[in-house]
């Protein structure tokens, strides 16, 4: 009895001893890296070797992995390194931004260091969507007034420009009109936060990848207009049955491209990519809760037009720290310069894409083309707009182009 | 050749299996007390005879990364390690800039234009009795 037992013991033994052995066999060798910014050492390029570097900002040799993923950073084995990762495969999910992509140094720090991005995307009409969320509860008599109570996550504000401090979460389960609650069902996959609706068309990601990762682990300022077409020119709401019906049709030129049937286009504005006229605060937000999208959006023709008695604003770049010389670095499709004269808006943003050419005409470089457009002010034109009518609409009355 | 019994077979057998199990096992206690951990980052680099290095001279150190300069008040070093967030910082002008984020730096290292706030760091450099130069990055 004994001798079988020692037997049938040591045949165990040598079989758990031969599994772990080929077990350790099969564990990859770890290709170390130790960022400069954390000095600790990771083996995530033992298997993520083959992926791009991020972007210029972020290298790969400073910043590492894990600073922005998490995940367990010594693991070799795939389930355990990926159990802790933030956000999935996109720490810019609003939901683990803050952890991933904030600390003052990088985007949650100030408003005067411009390091604010995450709060002002946070409070933005692209994660609140609190526009459309009032004006559907009025319209149904959920809410007695057009102003924003809800959002899509609770946010608050407390340096309010707005008025606005803070918005509760819009709960659809709690609504007790069927179209408010048909809203919350279909209507909310626009907003930054959402899960992407099916299709490979309109794919896109949430968080800051939603906009600026243009192609597989990139990060990008220069953002072409298909990105925000993902969201914003996939089709149309049928209000009547509260539902969004995805577009079918097979654009073949960028004028079809940009859907919305009943809107007028310049050719500037089909030629052009959104990002080349549309400021950082208008669609990133300008740190405040706006109320819907018509208070942040105020970009229009005449901000780089003029009138027909105003030419644009302009000023010459003397502040070295100018966040315009910033956003060029990030993207330098034009070598802007201290001392160079640029077009800035209404509000004093920088189209730092833009520069004021001797001829007294101005040059607008795209910021995902590189292409160089010239184009001249309004004024000394024989332009006929009456002066009480400068909205873009009143331009595309004579300058709109046949779809 | 002898028969084995059944009996002196799995004796055998079992001494075998036991002796196979005893030798691996012993192989994998070796390989886990003998286990290196990562060793931690060089902070000290040997550059070397200082007569390589002529007065007035700028030398780029990419693997440390530092600016070697030796006058006539004798060897220092400036780390080429941005302050932000810890670039390497490039040769621009005459001065440094950080290709991750824009932070200029001038000659001596002070900030020009952020996002850094801090200098570069000047670095140790020795020289040994015998004549060679130690970089400290520590």
């Amino acid at each position: 009895m004994y001798r079988r037992l020692l037997f049938i013991g040591s045949a165990v033994l040598l079989t758990v001893i031969l599994l772990a052995w080929q077990q350790g066999l099969r564990t990859p060798k770890p290709i170390t890296l130790t960022p400069t910014l954390t000095g600790k050492t990771e083996y995530c390029i033992t298997c993520h070797a083959d992926l791009p570097e991020i972007s210029k900002s972020h290298p790969l040799k400073t910043f590492g992995c894990v600073s922005c993923h998490g995940g367990e950073r010594l693991a070799l084995n795939a389930d355990l390194a990926h159990s802790s990762m933030r956000g999935g495969a996109n720490p810019s999910d609003l939901s683990a931004v803050e952890m991933s992509c904030g600390g003052s140094n990088c985007h949650s720090g100030s408003e005067a260091d411009n390091r604010d991005h995450i709060q002002r995307v946070m409070t933005s009409v692209q994660s609140t969507y609190a526009g459309a969320i009032a004006n559907i509860r009025f319209t149904f008599g959920a809410q007695t007034d057009l102003a924003a109570h809800l959002g899509i996550n609770a946010i608050t504000d407390e340096h309010t420009q707005t008025g606005i401090t803070e918005l509760d979460a819009f709960d659809a389960a709690t609504e007790t009109n069927p179209m408010v609650q048909k809203f919350g069902e279909n209507c909310l996959t626009c907003h930054i936060n959402a899960i992407p609706r099916d299709g490979d068309t309109y794919t896109r990601q949430t968080g800051c990848a939603a906009c600026h990762s243009t192609e597989k682990h990139t990060l990008t300022t220069a953002i072409p207009y298909n990105q925000c077409n993902a969201c914003h020119n996939r089709g149309n709401y049928d209000l009547r049955a509260m539902t969004f019906i995805e577009r079918t049709d097979q654009p073949t030129k960028r004028i079809q491209d940009y859907y919305q049937p009943i809107a007028q286009f310049t050719q500037c504005e089909y030629t052009l990519d959104c990002v080349d006229c549309h400021t950082r605060s208008e669609v990133m937000g300008d740190g405040d809760i706006h109320a819907n999208q018509k208070d942040i959006q105020y970009v229009q023709c005449q901000t780089c037009h003029g009138t027909m008695t105003n030419l644009p604003q302009i000023k010459t770049i003397t502040d070295p720290n100018d966040i315009a010389l910033k956003m060029a670095f990030l993207n330098p499709v034009l070598d802007l310069k201290l001392g160079d004269a640029i077009l800035v808006t209404e509000k004093g943003e920088p189209l730092w894409n833009t520069r004021v050419l001797p001829d007294g005409t101005y040059e607008l470089i795209g910021k995902a083309t590189s292409q160089r457009f010239n184009f001249r002010p309004v004024m000394g034109t024989a332009c006929e707009q009456k002066p009480d009518e400068q909205g873009s609409q009143y331009c595309h009355a004579c300058h709109a182009v046949e779809r | 050749m002898p028969e084995l019994s059944r009996r002196d077979f799995l004796k055998l057998t079992t001494n075998t299996l036991l002796t196979a199990s005893g030798l691996l096992g012993l192989g994998a206690l070796f390989r886990f007390f003998g286990y290196q951990t990562e060793p931690p980052p060089q902070t000290a680099f040997d550059l070397g005879e200082a007569s390589s290095y002529p007065i007035d001279s700028r030398t780029l150190l990419p693997n440390v990364p530092a600016l070697l300069l030796h006058t006539d008040q004798g060897f220092s070093a400036l780390s080429l390690v941005c302050t932000h967030l810890g670039c390497t910082v490039e040769s621009k002008g005459k001065g440094f800039a950080c290709p991750c984020h824009g932070s200029k730096y001038d000659i001596q290292g002070n900030v020009l234009t952020g996002p850094a706030k801090k200098q570069l760091n000047a670095l140790r450099v020795e020289i040994t009795p015998d004549g060679n130069l130690i970089l400290h990055t520590d």
